[in-house]
């Protein structure tokens, strides 16, 4: 008997183990859209030895107004709203960060062998790569525009490169020191143990697995995991004719853990050396993030010293942004007014 | 009248956690026993609880074939949940040493904003311990494999990520996760109260779920 049932096992495990080919999910194009690597009708440029999915618009030799989306991991479609600030003069850059929506994807040990360098090494060089590409001349203005994780980064950057930055405009960052990061994101994550928002990301790990650097089941898997999060207020974006430019979304599931996993090994800390940093910044916050009240608006604004703070009413996290209407009524005009004003 | 109470509790205690497809059963107490109704509750992919009828064979090994339903929390109800049926049959005896290996068909379906996933399963395990009248310990350990899954997105889906995405069944298998941990369990007269936990990996060795462990306690009333 105990012979047959080791037979059983063996049979099942063959069973289990065994498969026919067909329709893959590691196969990008199939539940998540190709990279530029693959997909070369992308618009794209090269920095540093990656690929990155990147467009610009408005008159090249105008003040740069440099787009970092957040994540780590997203994309730049939610920003597109941003595409009006080109009719104005401007010359407004989008880019894909490495890793993240349709740019090109590095395995989890490129970004960990950086070690305690991996922020500098991996985005403040590709950022430096960005705006020299751009670039036209020397006395151009560079204004970082970002949002969320895109507003960490660009602290950081403007804190260590305060020569190449003359304007900051931030939307949320959830902390710049890394105590702050994670209660931030531990507050927005918060879900209640009975919701279907948790479920919803717990249970598909039965159906779906993938390997460390599988990135399209990764990644279709981390769609899937932030489809909704009522805690930080975001509905869909509305962004209106200015959607044709971003037409499918990909989010950069293996660049979004390798940060999280740097980050809390070495106590990132994107605020040192920003008090120094004495130009202007013009700091967005929502009203409808329940995990950003006021009191760590006021918290996480105060480390910069010349600062105008200002409260968004009726959208969420990326609603300054991703809500058309709002961004023309109030988003901006208020960037613009800070634009004319460097 | 006092079954139906205590069939009631059982059912009233359904949100809980439980891992594996096959009733947790105290081997050296199944004498006189045909039928075993079970209500779990615990974590398993999320917060979870199942209900189990196990149909148990009068042959030379002890034999159990039985099916299960589980379903997970949240405000929709069934738009996820795991269905099975399940053969367990006692491997070896030895003194109060015995195992006994289990094979699960499984069909499972999660339902979001953004996807319908339907899958086809099947999960094997391996159970082996130590039994006595009253009380049991063991060690256990699984493979899960999502053998054939189906894909239908949702408008919500293609219009904010992907407007081409292909749906339909996608095979390689798409996911597989092993899981081992222990059990135990107290016995008295035809109830028996058990405990699952333990540890889930993914097919990788490597990669976790989530929700990388499972915690389970169950109740089983014997017939």
């Amino acid at each position: 008997m105990f012979k047959n049932s080791i037979l059983l096992f063996t049979c099942c495990l063959t069973i289990l183990v065994s498969c026919t080919d067909d329709r893959e999910i590691s196969q990008a194009g199939n539940l998540v859209p190709k990279t530029v690597v693959e997909d070369l009708n992308l618009p794209s440029i090269t920095i540093n030895g990656a690929k990155l999915h990147a467009q610009a618009f408005g008159p090249a030799d105008s003040t740069l107004v440099i787009v970092l989306h957040g994540g780590p991991g997203a994309n730049f479609k939610y920003m597109l709203n941003c595409i009006s600030l080109a009719d104005k003069g401007y010359r407004v850059v989008f880019y894909d960060q490495i890793g993240s929506g349709l740019s090109q994807r590095f395995p989890r040990s490129y970004y960990l062998n950086f070690g305690e360098a991996a922020v500098e090494k991996v985005f403040y060089d590709e950022l430096t790569g960005v705006i020299n590409y751009y670039k036209k001349q020397p006395d151009q203005k560079v204004v970082l525009l970002t949002q969320s994780w895109g507003s960490m980064l660009g602290t950081g950057y403007a804190a260590k490169y305060p020569d190449k930055v003359d304007g900051l405009i931030l939307a949320e960052p959830g902390g710049l020191k890394w105590p702050d990061i994670i209660a931030y994101i531990n507050k927005s994550r918060s879900f209640n143990v009975w919701s279907e928002e948790l479920n919803d990301a717990t249970y598909q790990d039965q159906f779906i697995t993938g390997k460390t650097d599988d990135h399209a089941i990764l990644d279709y898997k981390l769609a899937i995991l932030s489809a909704s999060n009522t805690i930080v207020g975001d509905i869909q974006s509305t962004l209106g004719p200015n959607s044709i430019y971003y037409k499918s979304v990909r989010n950069g599931a293996v660049i979004a853990s390798v940060m999280l996993e740097i980050g809390e090994k070495y106590q990132s800390d994107f605020s040192s050396g920003i008090s120094q940093f004495q130009k202007n910044v013009i700091f967005f916050y929502s009203s409808n993030n329940t995990a950003y009240p006021d009191s760590w608006a006021q918290k996480i604004s105060a480390i910069y010293p010349q600062k105008e703070v200002v409260k968004v009413n009726g959208v969420g996290h990326s609603g300054m942004f991703d809500q058309l209407e709002t961004w023309r009524t109030i988003t901006e005009p208020k960037v613009i007014k800070y634009l004319n004003s460097l | 009248m006092q079954y139906s109470k205590y069939i009631l509790i059982a059912s009233l205690c359904v949100y809980f956690i439980n891992n594996g497809a096959t009733q947790t059963l105290n081997w050296n107490k199944l004498e006189n026993t045909r039928h075993i109704l079970s209500a779990n509750f615990g974590l398993d992919f999320g917060l979870t609880s199942k209900l189990t009828y196990g149909y148990k064979f009068n042959t030379y090994q002890t034999f159990i074939l039985g099916a299960s339903i589980s379903k997970p929390a949240g405000k929709t109800s069934f738009d996820d949940f795991k269905a099975s049926i399940n053969g367990q049959i006692q491997s070896f005896s030895w003194r109060s040493f015995k195992g006994s290996t289990s094979f699960s068909a499984i069909y499972r379906k999660q339902e979001t904003s953004l996807v319908t996933l339907q899958n086809f399963g099947a999960e094997i395990k391996g159970t082996c311990g130590y039994y006595r009248s009253k009380w049991f310990i063991a060690a256990e350990l699984g493979f899960d494999k999502a053998i054939v899954t189906h894909f239908k997105h949702t408008d919500k889906y293609r219009d904010e990520f992907y407007l081409e995405v292909k749906d339909g069944w996608y095979q390689p298998a798409t996911g597989g996760n092993f899981y081992y941990g222990s059990q135990a369990g107290y016995s008295i007269k035809n109830m028996d109260i058990t405990l699952n936990v333990g540890k889930i990996i993914n097919q990788d060795f490597i990669t976790s779920p989530v929700l990388p462990f499972y915690f389970n306690l169950g109740f089983n009333f014997k017939i």
